[in-house]
Formats: structure tokens, C-alpha cells, sequence
């Protein structure tokens, strides 16, 4: 893979197999061997191929169910491809309603384990741990588990983490859309700032003011196909005619 | 894939992220109790009360320093049972931590393994000080006491690789978990754990090749009471078991592993 690409994907397609009947346990499996399970396909992503260069800021838009989340997952590793290659250089992170943290767990022990997954060493996390907290504004919960938090606090603390932790590349999905009004301002404000600069960032937004003014490059997909990638104002101009009929 | 997955273990950087990870579970799994630590102690000590009563006052076996004899047992089955019962569901309960990220999964195994590790040390320290200070039919420490460490690292694979395959089994059939509770009673109980080793032996032969747990536990005793070397044969087929499933435990986790995030 060449150096300047921090993704390449060729041929990449995922079909969920989603049984109708539960055959998830040993007895239903075993009286069932030769009556497999009706599986209906679900083809969630058709064959595509692309590349992103490292330090793009690249949209992704579509209506709802056209796949956008299923490709962020598969380009983040949580999901393996049902077919084709995809090639990855650097840590990734996957945001969406905020990065896996454990319920049962402290706000400063989720903080040091999901730096930690995102690739940072203990002495760095010790560093910036205070960032995290003050960004968060979450300074006297630090010893709170966090399942005690209300859902803003949660969401917080796990921006709070991919700001400041980050990762090489960033998946972020439909980000703007959690929080209040104070939290949302931060969170574009934060995105204006340096905070992406060198990294290489898939955004996923229904908002086209976010996409126009930050995206380098769009892909428009619908029903699970990539049907456009490239010029941002043409990739919305696609999706907002799809909206209209 | 093998050499791979060593050289990932082995770098510092993913060393730290395994014993952050091992630390923070082993202090969610007793620091939450209002027991904490004491009952990790605790557990072993009453579970050998109860045999002792039950083999030594009742049934009378006469065997010497039993309750040395049961405490290493004890605390060897105790770390499997732990390692594999208490893994079943580990790719449901650790979620958190490869959903967003592409983490790799080996190193949330070896992390919670690692934490049970931290409780057999404390419980093999206790028995380390119990054997040499309390039993009086101690024969005291000997340098054959530091084979110790290859069979838990035996003991430590063959986990990891149960632990693979029943955790994985698990994304498909979720009554794993009963299954393998019936199967692990079956292994108690043809385990010498509470019996004279000659009377399992002349019970059932040759099960001690059967059973790895059974060689794990007679070879602890025999380099930590006995004084005397392991038995190599029976070593080096516990050796070849803990790596077949472990082999085995690796193909599950790529085959099916990798379909954890959407299956459960």
C-alpha cells in the first residue's frame, strides 16, 4: 500500500445473514442439523473500491439505512468484510454516540483503558488527564462510575477522550447530534480547531453546512451503493435531490 | 499467526495496556464487595475446611498433610474454573472495548487472565506460608518448588485456549455456558483433587493422561510436597494439550471472533 494512504478499500461488500428463527443454542442447533436456519441476506454494502489519503477530511452522506454506518465499521475493523481488502495504516476510532467506555467503571479508569486501546502510553494519558477531565467539565465525578452519569455527561467524557487521546484516523459518526446546544458549539468549535489537522477523518452527517464546510471530498451513497465520490458540492447536490422525490 | 501474536504480546506498549486492563479487573472483581481481597483468601481456606471434613474426618483417607494436599489442588482448579467459566460471555461483557476500535481481541483474554493470575499469586503465597510455617507434616521447601512456574505456565495456556473456544462457541450457542457448568463438574470430580492419587490411578488408569488438569495438579504436588521431579511424560502431554486448543482456540477467534460486534 502506498505511503500517502491511510485507507484503501478494493472490492469491500457486507451481506448480513439475519435467521429468522433463534438457533443460538447448542439443543436448538443439534435437533436442527439438517433443517439449517433460514437466513435472509441483507446486502448492506454492494462492492465498492476507493482510497483516502492520509490527512483527508473526507463526508459521507445518504439517507437513512443506505449503509453509511455499516461502511464506517467495516473501514474501523468491528465489522470483518463479507468480501475484498481493506487496508489500514494507524489507529482508528470510532465515534458515534461516544467511544466504548464500561459502565461499571470509574470516569478515570475509563479514561486511562480507552486511551490506552487508542494507542496511548500510561505516562501520556497521565498528561493529559487533566485536559480530559476539565474538557469534560466532569472534575468532581472523576471517581464516579460512570453508569451513575446522565447521558450528556457520558457523551462528554467520551468526546472529551477522542479529543484529546484521538487517533490516526477518526470515524465520526453523526457526532453533532448529541448533546445540548453548549456541548454541540464545543464540539464544532474543538473541530475547527487543530484538533484534526494531520489526522485523516470520515464524517458522517445529515447536516450539509458541516459537510460543505469542512469536507474535502464527499461520498454519497444510497441503498448501499457508493454512488458518487469526489467534488463535495456535487455529492450534495445528489443527496439533496434524492431527499426531494 | 502464532509468531505474530507473540511478538504483539511481547512489545512493552501492548505489555502496559495488559496490565492496565488486568489491574482495573482484578479491582472490579474484588474490591466491589464488601468482603474485597479477604474473600479471594478466604474462599480457598473454606472450600478446604469443607474437604477435609468430608475426606479426612468422615471418609478417612489418611493422607498425609492433606489439607497441603488439597490447598495446591484447590487453588490450581480454582485459577481454570475462573479462567474458563468466568470467561464464557467475555466477548459480550467487553464489548466496550473492541467496538469502536480495532483492538486486537487476544489482548482482552490475556488481560482477564492475567488478573486471575494476580489472584493465584496471592492464594499460592498462602499456601507457600501455610505448607512451611502451619503443616506440620511439611517437608519444607526444595529447589524442585520452582517447576512451579513452567506447569502454571502450562496451566495458563491450556485456560487461554479453553477460554478461546467456549467464548467464541458462545456467539453461536448461547447455552454454552450450562453445557460446559455439567462438563466442569464432570472434571471435578475426575480430578485428583480430594482423592489418594493410587486409588484414582487404580480406579481409573491411564486418566491421568485424559484429564490435563489432573496431570497439572499431581505434578504441582509433586515439585511442591513431594520433593521430587514432575513427571515429564505426563508434562509434556499437558504441554501438548494446552497447545492444541489453544491452536484450536486461535482458529475460533478468527473465524467466528471476528463477527462478535455484530452477533452480539
Amino acid at each position: 500500500m502506498e505511503q500517502h494512504l491511510a485507507i484503501k478499500a478494493t472490492d469491500i461488500s457486507k451481506t448480513f445473514h439475519i435467521s429468522e428463527d433463534s438457533h443460538n443454542t447448542v439443543k436448538h442447533r443439534l435437533f436442527n442439523l439438517f433443517n439449517p436456519p433460514r437466513a435472509r441476506k441483507v446486502e448492506a454494502l454492494k462492492p465498492m473500491s476507493f482510497e483516502i489519503a492520509k490527512g483527508e477530511c473526507i463526508g459521507l452522506i445518504g439517507r437513512n439505512g443506505c449503509g453509511k454506518s455499516t461502511l464506517v465499521r467495516l473501514l474501523a475493523g468491528v465489522y470483518p468484510a463479507t468480501t475484498g481488502r481493506i487496508e489500514i495504516q494507524g489507529t482508528t476510532l470510532l465515534m458515534n454516540l461516544g467511544v466504548g467506555m464500561s459502565h461499571e467503571l470509574t470516569a478515570r479508569e475509563n479514561i486511562y483503558v480507552s486511551s490506552s486501546v487508542l494507542g496511548l502510553r500510561v505516562r501520556e494519558i497521565d498528561c493529559i488527564f487533566d485536559k480530559i477531565v476539565d474538557f469534560a467539565e466532569l472534575r468532581e465525578f472523576v471517581d464516579t462510575k460512570i453508569k451513575y452519569f446522565s447521558s450528556g455527561m457520558v457523551a462528554r467524557l467520551g468526546f472529551s477522550i477522542a479529543v484529546n487521546a484521538g487517533a490516526d484516523i477518526l470515524f465520526l459518526d453523526e457526532i453533532f447530534a448529541v448533546g445540548d446546544m453548549k456541548f454541540q458549539e464545543k464540539a464544532t468549535k474543538v473541530f475547527e480547531s487543530s484538533w484534526i489537522a494531520g489526522r485523516t477523518v470520515l464524517l458522517v452527517s445529515h447536516t450539509m453546512d458541516t459537510i460543505r464546510r469542512y469536507c474535502h471530498r464527499t461520498a454519497y451513497m444510497a441503498n448501499g451503493n457508493l454512488v458518487f465520490f469526489g467534488e463535495t458540492e456535487e455529492a450534495v447536490r445528489l443527496y439533496i435531490r434524492d431527499n426531494g422525490e | 499467526m502464532e509468531e505474530t501474536m507473540t511478538a504483539r504480546v511481547m512489545d512493552p506498549h501492548k505489555m502496559e495496556r495488559l496490565w492496565l486492563l488486568a489491574r482495573i479487573e482484578f479491582k472490579l472483581r474484588y474490591y466491589e464487595n464488601k468482603l474485597g481481597l479477604l474473600w479471594a483468601l478466604l474462599k480457598p481456606v473454606m472450600d478446604i475446611v469443607i474437604y477435609y471434613v468430608v475426606f479426612q474426618i468422615i471418609i478417612k483417607q489418611n493422607i498425609p498433610a492433606f489439607a497441603s494436599y488439597l490447598f495446591i489442588g484447590l487453588i490450581l482448579w480454582n485459577f481454570f474454573v475462573e479462567s474458563t467459566t468466568g470467561t464464557i460471555q467475555i466477548l459480550s461483557t467487553k464489548k466496550y472495548l473492541y467496538e469502536y476500535s480495532n483492538m486486537n481481541k487476544m489482548e482482552i483474554y490475556v488481560s482477564t487472565l492475567m488478573s486471575n493470575t494476580i489472584g493465584f499469586f496471592f492464594n499460592f503465597v498462602m499456601f507457600l506460608v501455610f505448607y512451611n510455617f502451619i503443616e506440620r507434616q511439611s517437608t519444607g521447601p526444595s529447589f524442585y518448588n520452582l517447576w512451579i512456574v513452567p506447569i502454571f505456565v502450562i496451566l495458563f495456556i491450556l485456560s487461554l485456549g479453553s477460554s478461546l473456544i467456549l467464548s467464541n462457541i458462545y456467539i453461536l450457542a448461547k447455552d454454552i455456558s450450562q453445557v460446559w457448568q455439567v462438563f466442569v463438574s464432570f472434571l471435578f470430580f475426575l480430578s485428583p483433587i480430594f482423592y489418594r492419587l493410587s486409588t484414582f490411578k487404580e480406579s481409573l488408569p491411564k486418566f491421568d493422561y485424559g484429564n490435563p488438569i489432573a496431570g497439572i495438579i499431581i505434578n504441582a504436588r509433586r515439585v511442591m510436597m513431594e520433593h521430587r521431579p514432575p513427571d515429564f511424560r505426563l508434562l509434556a502431554w499437558d504441554t501438548l494439550y494446552a497447545l492444541v486448543l489453544l491452536g484450536l482456540g486461535l482458529f475460533l477467534l478468527n473465524k467466528l471472533g471476528s463477527k462478535a460486534a455484530e452477533k452480539l
